[in-house]
């Protein structure tokens, strides 16, 4: 489904990834692992087109979308969702998503009530503005967000970060439903018990290049956890 | 007393022009973080636009001027579209160069103005249904200035409905908070900015019809108007309508005020002093949007 050739990409002059090779199978899910600073958002961010690559490919369903614009790329089946559970603040939950199911191309309107099925805490707030959302609610917004544009991709860089241990559980079971739904999913996660527990395949990144990656049967937990550590 | 109270009226009419300047800005300041100087410049070709319609297709004064708002918000809409595909565009995220390129932009336009139509201000002559007013409470209210009033909160309010009701509305203040957030939930941002654009610009050429009912028109018209424009906006806080509107509001009312007791100069003066000291006392503006974030 995604197939990430040779990427080199940064910000300006400083190179953050070299030569990252990855890939996300149909009905899949991919954890990229990694401590802070190797580059595991510049790749999401790569991916997903808010940062043109200085070299390689990204290719989505067959097609080349290396240089897509980032809209154009959720309108071919990519959702995002960027660290740091960021909403529209001044616009409503129910505006939050609205925004978003129209500017995919609006999909059925089912997608909302689908998206609103699977996080019931948004419901009561739908009229609240989003900047006053909690931690654990704005985050679920922002995959709900997500979800309402159809991807076939689901993007999630570190989803559980700051979030109350009850919250977290409900997003990742949430990640595990929409895989069953037969969504691919893409995870930037820090916590290896979760990777291991939602992922088929762990990647793990060390100053921007793969150094590791594996099945989630032929993984060595002590090589990753030996790559993780500071 | 009653030269004092008849002070209100006319701040509220130079407050509803500023409105109309300082939303098109609000747009592009707040959204792209553009400070275009050719601002003023699209409210002097709205004023032209007004000029033009009887002077040179010799339309009825009655009606030419409700003519004229459509057409010089079209009219300044487009070069606004102009001025962003052909400069701006290739200029995001470098304030100081758009800064200057506009301002050369706003001169050019000004010397457009002096060789089409002369140096020296020409007569826009208002329709016979404007003259006249009618006398509340012992305060003035000419015509004139109510029409700008009317035209005020008609923008004001259609602006409203699309920003809050329109699918490109919610559109845009999606990208005017977020324009990153808004490119991965996949709102085609760059468009966004051009609608934006005209929209601003559009509103410029409105205001620019409506000064024509109570001042001169004449090349330099906008300069007069972009930095009070400017002063609205920073104090009505940015993408914040009902800051916008307070504003200037209060903007006016103090310019009317300050001319009237002292001179234009000094009250000048005062205007920058109370906004300094306003902004000392709040500086993010009137009104922000309520968030848990800390930024």
């Amino acid at each position: 489904m995604l197939s990430v050739r040779g990427l080199d990409a940064g910000y300006g002059r400083a190179q953050v990834l070299f030569g990252v090779d990855l890939d996300v199978a149909d009905d899949s899910v991919v954890c990229v692992m990694g401590r802070n600073g190797v580059g595991k958002s510049t790749l999401l961010n790569t991916v997903t087109g808010l940062i043109t690559p200085m070299a390689g490919q990204v290719v989505f369903d067959g097609h080349d979308i290396t240089r897509r614009p980032a809209h154009a790329r959720v309108r071919a089946g990519i959702g995002y969702v960027p660290q740091g559970h960021e909403s529209f603040a001044p616009l409503t939950v129910a505006e939050n998503l609205n925004v978003a199911w129209e500017a995919a191309g609006r999909g059925p309107r089912t997608l909302i009530d689908d998206a609103l099925e699977l996080f019931p805490r948004l419901v009561p707030l739908l009229g609240r503005n989003a900047g006053v959302l909690s931690g654990g609610q704005a985050q679920q917004l922002a995959i709900a967000r997500a979800l309402v544009s159809n991807p076939r991709l689901l993007i999630l860089d570190e989803p559980t970060e700051g979030i109350q241990p009850s919250i977290v559980a409900e997003i990742e079971e949430a990640i595990a439903t929409l895989h069953d739904r037969g969504i691919a999913v893409l995870l930037v996660e820090q916590y290896l018990d979760v990777a291991l527990r939602l992922a088929h395949t762990v990647t793990v990144l060390d100053a921007g290049a793969v150094v590791h990656s594996a099945a989630r049967e032929e993984l060595s937990e002590e090589r990753v956890r030996a790559l993780l550590a500071i | 007393m009653d030269a004092i109270l008849n002070q209100v009226p006319i701040g509220i009419a130079i407050g509803a022009v500023l409105l109309l300047a300082a939303l098109g800005l609000n747009f592009t300041f707040g959204q792209m973080g553009v400070i275009n100087m050719a601002h003023g410049e699209f409210m002097m070709v709205g004023a032209y636009t007004a000029f033009v319609t009887h002077a040179w297709f010799d339309l009825n004064p009655d009606y030419a001027l409700l003519l004229a708002v459509p057409a010089a918000f079209a009219l300044t809409g487009l070069l606004g579209l102009a001025l962003e595909a052909g400069v701006i565009r290739h200029f995001y995220g470098r304030p100081l160069d758009t800064l200057l390129l506009t301002f050369g932009v706003g001169l050019v336009l000004q010397q457009i103005a002096r060789d089409v139509f002369g140096a020296p201000n020409v007569d826009v002559p208002a329709p016979a249904w404007l003259a006249g007013g009618v006398d509340v409470l012992g305060i003035r209210l000419h015509h004139a200035r109510l029409f700008i009033l009317a035209l005020a909160v008609l923008c004001v309010v259609a602006i409203a409905y699309y920003l809050n009701r329109s699918r490109p509305g919610r559109q845009m203040r999606a990208v005017l908070h977020n324009r990153d957030l808004a490119a991965i939930t996949g709102i085609p941002t760059r468009r966004v900015d051009a609608t934006t654009f005209f929209l601003g610009s559009g509103l410029a050429g409105i205001a620019g019809v409506a000064l024509t009912l109570i001042g001169p028109t004449g090349p330099t018209l906008g300069h007069n108007y972009i930095v009070d424009a400017f002063l609205v906006v920073v104090v009505g806080g940015l993408g914040q309508l009902r800051g916008t509107i307070l504003a200037a509001l209060a903007l006016g009312l103090l310019n009317a005020f300050s001319e009237f007791w002292t001179d234009a100069s000094l009250a000048k003066v005062i205007v920058f002093v109370a906004i300094i000291g306003f902004l000392q006392a709040r500086p993010q503006g009137m009104f922000t949007v309520r968030s848990r974030a800390l930024t």
